[in-house]
């Protein structure tokens, strides 16, 4: 890579590009394919865009009860998950930053955005979007240890403790063994979870009383709800590139990388689409069942690392 | 040597002014003289650190030889402990007038100097007999300092307790000293050097661990922490939790540096005991209403995670692995800096809400934010590195942690590891909830109470040391880099042989996270910009202060905000101290019915009390010992001389027989 310092830097401006401006596109296909599902014509691909440039325009509303802090969840959502897209390779060998130990960094970026939107939920002092903060908090706390088990079971069988690598280069973990299955189906709960997807959450239930993160953002209007939706797009991409890395084959040439890396999250995409449309809603008190299965089946995968 | 005459100058400066304090000009001298003992306290501590120069005082006092020396090592305890209490003294004298009454305003400035005063000889002696001395003046001016507001009856209850735990722990480390003291041949502190003896030394780490452990907080023997700190004036708080815990670390790392050999898996079981102290902690730390309490149980948890460091760094020493060493000790003592600046940053936050508002209670504060809007300020960063969120120092010391912990794995010792891993991201989650909930109950919302209604900021001398914790707990961890040299130093004096691993090794990726907190404050910081400007479409009839939206619900009340009970209680319900009494709604239109929750220490108070108390009552038994007469006290003194000349006489037959060398 570094005989063609041209052709990395063309590689790190499409990765910064893609992390930009390709993420909105990701819930719009999402909806596509659920309204298709469901036999209507649904909503444009690009609907989010134009949400985002709309919403820019808009004057916001702040409720009288809130402070500075209201602001710190969508501003720090934004900055965590751009920052974080810079860590994970979209199926190229390396991401345009990498270093020892940048796995750790990775997640607790996503800790760090989670933590402010909770922050920005509480300040409003509803009870709704408190209950939303609470629900978020409890279920993150399981999410983590699930996120962790895989990557040690990756940092075990690569050596390394670099998400380029860990992604690029699986080691022992071929692509469909054991383990690697494993620890892909726990990271798709998580990618649930994290993302408040059916069966976790839903983010178009009309009911304030049974949403997670929806209800945590009720109170966010104008700008600082286009950051919102803009940093829950960040996150569906990042954590997509996450899930989709370990089984992209890697190809000689870097085009062909970059044309599997779309194609694989136009899958997700549809996959994910197809599951919120056949799938209903868990019941809250299943949530945690569900989020501890995530946690065994990555557990077990480390097991079977270790041993 | 230079640094050794800065701190011993101002340990001096921080005697005299405990006893300005109490004389007639008092605050005028006392402060001055604290803050300029501070300084040079930290000024040695960092002379030492930056240089690495070592240097040793022997002089004989009493007879016994003695020694006062400074390293590496002890200058990483001494620079907190002088940062903390010099700020610890500013804040005090706006929060605790000289003035206050009953004359505890000056007690408190009395024992607070003295508590500072000894905690830098702990430090510094080389001693076996002056370390007990001066471990014991520190340990009873802290009980001074804590039973300040001794009307209180709990704060009593809690002095006593953290007493009675105390001299437990001295008892064993009297023990482990006098094995040491055989060791070493003689009172004075040296590395061992000779024949092995593993079980001696066995003996020895474990006695350490345990003695130490006591002070340190690791559980069983964590149950005197939460009520002490929770009772104790806020900057004490700040200055035990900050400072004084760090003693039993400190005292299981210097004593584990002079053993040649460190039996193997003795580190295992110190990470699996920080593994389980740092879950306890955090559970019941998001469990607590009361946020003193709550940041105390905190500290359980954050003395676990350096814990953990010390095990892995005792497993690399004892698989002599260098690199699993530098890592593990690393870690331990970046979070022993680390906690010391956020935790006294956030109770010194908790002092000024409990100056403000007059209750501990979370569940009748909230909407502080507005109301203290300088204390939030520099509170927030506090906030975020105790949940070791990026770009803050915590984060940092538990990244080091993590990457100990997955280099343990590479090398598949200790097995410990894999359970360690997965607990400390579960840690890392749960300390989330709690700091969500101190953070959101306190300041965000509405207020909960009329108290909560008028709160206001606090005076200058309390927002300062704030202040400048705060840009400190933030530059930890952008600046992390530059303190490897310093760390390397540290980590020879405890694994010798282990040179300049971590900022050979560190370095690139330090500076990398650095890099990123940057790019994190930029990227937000223009994100912040572009969400203050407001759009350009206006709609002229909206007021752009609206209540907050009800849900549809007309008449919303502040008692309807989610309270801190609540906000924990996904996982709050798994813990066994936990009882809940409250009526069953019954019929249709039921009557008002009441709700009411408990929460107790299942270690101190379940399973502990009930036995101590037994033991208590059958230890009455020998009350019958003491029947007042002078005569009889006579007769025992006898007897036990007697005892003695028959045990000299025996010694040489008897000994043989039991196989050891007369």
């Amino acid at each position: 890579m570094s005989e063609f310092p041209f052709v990395h830097s063309l590689q790190v401006l499409l990765h910064i590009l893609t992390a930009l401006l390709l993420s909105p596109l990701i819930p719009g296909l999402i909806n596509k394919v659920k309204a298709l599902m469901a036999g209507r014509v649904g909503p444009p691909v690009f609907q989010l865009y134009y949400d985002l440039a709309k919403l820019s325009q808009k004057q916001a509303v702040f409720s009288r009860t809130t402070t500075w802090i209201f602001l710190a969840g969508p501003v720090g959502t934004v900055a965590a998950g751009l920052v974080a897209a810079m860590l994970v390779p979209f199926g190229q060998d390396h991401a345009p930053m990498h270093f020892q130990g940048d796995v750790i960094l990775f997640a607790y970026l996503f800790g760090l955005a989670r933590f402010l939107t909770v922050l920005s939920a509480l300040d409003t002092g509803s009870s709704f979007e408190g209950m939303g903060a609470a629900r978020e908090v409890t279920f993150a706390a399981l999410a983590e240890p699930a996120l962790f088990l895989g990557f040690a079971a990756l940092a075990k069988s690569t050596g390394s403790l670099s998400l380029s690598t860990m992604l690029a280069h699986t080691g022992p973990l071929f692509r469909f063994s054991g383990p690697l299955v494993l620890v892909l189906a726990g990271w798709a709960i998580v990618y649930m979870a994290e993302n408040s997807r059916i069966p976790v959450d839903d983010p178009n239930t009309h009911l304030e009383l049974t949403m997670i993160h929806e209800v945590m953002v009720l109170d966010h209007s104008g700008r600082p709800f286009a950051l919102v939706l803009y940093g829950a797009s960040l996150k569906l991409l990042v954590l997509g590139a996450l899930l989709v890395g370990p089984i992209l084959p890697r190809n000689a040439g870097p085009l062909l990388n970059w044309l599997e890396f779309y194609l694989a999250l136009v899958f997700l995409a549809v996959v994910v689409g197809f599951a919120e449309s056949v799938m209903a809603r868990f019941r809250m008190t299943k949530v945690p069942q569900f989020l501890v299965a995530g946690v065994l089946a990555t557990a077990f995968a480390f097991l079977l690392m270790l041993v | 040597m230079l640094a050794l005459y800065f701190v011993l100058l101002g340990a001096a400066l921080w005697l005299g002014s405990g006893f300005a304090a109490l004389g007639r000009p008092s605050e005028r001298t006392a402060l001055p003289l604290s803050l300029l003992g501070s300084l040079l306290g930290v000024v040695g501590a960092v002379l030492c650190l930056v240089q690495g120069g070592a240097g040793s005082l022997d002089f004989h006092f009493a007879g016994f030889p003695a020694r006062l020396a400074i390293d590496a090592l002890s200058a990483a305890f001494l620079l907190p402990l002088h940062l903390v209490a010099g700020l610890g003294a500013l804040y005090g004298s706006s929060y605790w007038p000289l003035d206050s009454p009953k004359g505890t305003g000056r007690s408190l400035r009395f024992f607070f100097a003295l508590l500072v005063a000894a905690m830098s000889l702990v430090f510094l002696t080389r001693q076996g007999i002056f370390f007990l001395l001066a471990w014991e003046v520190m340990a009873v001016s802290a009980f001074f300092l804590i039973s300040t507001n001794h009307e209180d009856a709990s704060v009593r209850r809690a002095a006593w307790v953290y007493l009675v735990a105390t001299h437990m722990g001295t008892l064993i480390l009297t023990a482990m000293l006098i094995l040491l003291a055989r060791r070493c041949g003689g009172w004075l502190w040296g590395p061992i050097l000779g024949a092995a003896a593993p079980k001696l030394d066995v003996a020895i780490l474990v006695l350490a661990i345990l003695g130490f452990g006591f002070k340190a907080g690791w559980i069983p023997f964590h149950f005197w922490l939460p009520a002490a700190h929770a009772g104790a004036p806020s900057h004490v708080s700040a200055i035990l939790s900050a400072v004084m815990l760090k003693t039993g670390i400190y005292g299981v790392l210097r004593i584990s540096g002079f053993l040649p050999r460190i039996p193997i898996g003795v580190g295992g079981v110190l990470l699996l005991l920080g593994a389980a102290t740092a879950l306890y902690g955090v559970f019941y730390a998001l469990a607590e209403r009361d946020f003193k309490r709550l940041l105390a149980y905190s500290s359980i948890e954050n003395l676990g995670v350096i814990g953990m460091g010390i095990g892995l760094g005792l497993t690399g020493r004892a698989t002599h692995d260098s690199w699993l060493a530098a890592l593990g000790f690393g870690a331990a003592l970046l979070h022993v800096w680390n906690h010391a600046a956020f935790k006294s940053l956030l109770f010194f936050g908790a002092g000024s809400v409990l100056h403000a508002t007059g209750t501990r209670d979370m569940e009748v504060l909230g909407g502080l934010a507005s109301r203290m809007p300088r204390t939030v300020r520099m509170l927030f960063p506090g906030v975020l590195a105790v949940a070791a969120l990026p770009p803050f120092g915590a984060f940092v010391s538990e990244w080091v942690l993590y990457r100990g912990l997955f280099a343990a794995l590479m090398r598949g010792y200790p097995w410990t590891a894999g359970l360690a891993l997965p607990a400390l991201a579960l840690v890392g989650g749960l300390a989330a909830v709690a700091f969500a909930k101190f953070f959101g109950i306190i300041f965000l919302g509405s207020p909960r109470s009329a108290a909560a209604e008028k709160a206001h900021d606090p005076h200058l001398p309390m927002l300062i040391p704030m202040g400048i914790l705060a840009v400190l707990c933030l530059a930890l961890g952008l600046g992390s880099a530059w303190l490897l040299p310093g760390l390397d130093r540290v980590v020879v004096v405890l694994a010798p042989g282990v040179s300049g691993q971590l900022a050979a090794s560190l370095g690139f990726e330090l500076r990398m996270i650095g890099g990123f907190g940057g790019a994190l404050i930029l990227v937000g910081g223009l994100a912040w910009l572009w969400v203050g400007r407001p759009g350009k479409r206006k709609n002229p009839q909206l007021a752009p202060n609206q209540p907050t939206w009800g849900c549809g619900y007309s008449a919303p009340s502040v008692r309807m905000q989610y309270s801190a009970e609540s906000f924990s209680e996904g996982w709050a319900n798994l813990l066994p101290g936990r009882r809940i009494r409250m009526r069953r709604l019954k019929a249709i239109f039921p009557t008002p019915s009441t709700f009411h929750l408990e929460l107790s220490d299942s270690v101190g108070l379940g399973f502990l009390e009930p036995r101590v108390e037994r033991l208590a009552n059958r230890a009455l038994w020998f009350r019958r010992l003491q029947p007042g007469f002078l005569t009889i006290y006579l007769l025992y003194v006898l007897l036990a001389l007697l005892g003695v000349f028959l045990w000299m006489l025996a010694r040489p037959w008897l000994l043989p027989l039991l196989g050891w060398s007369a």
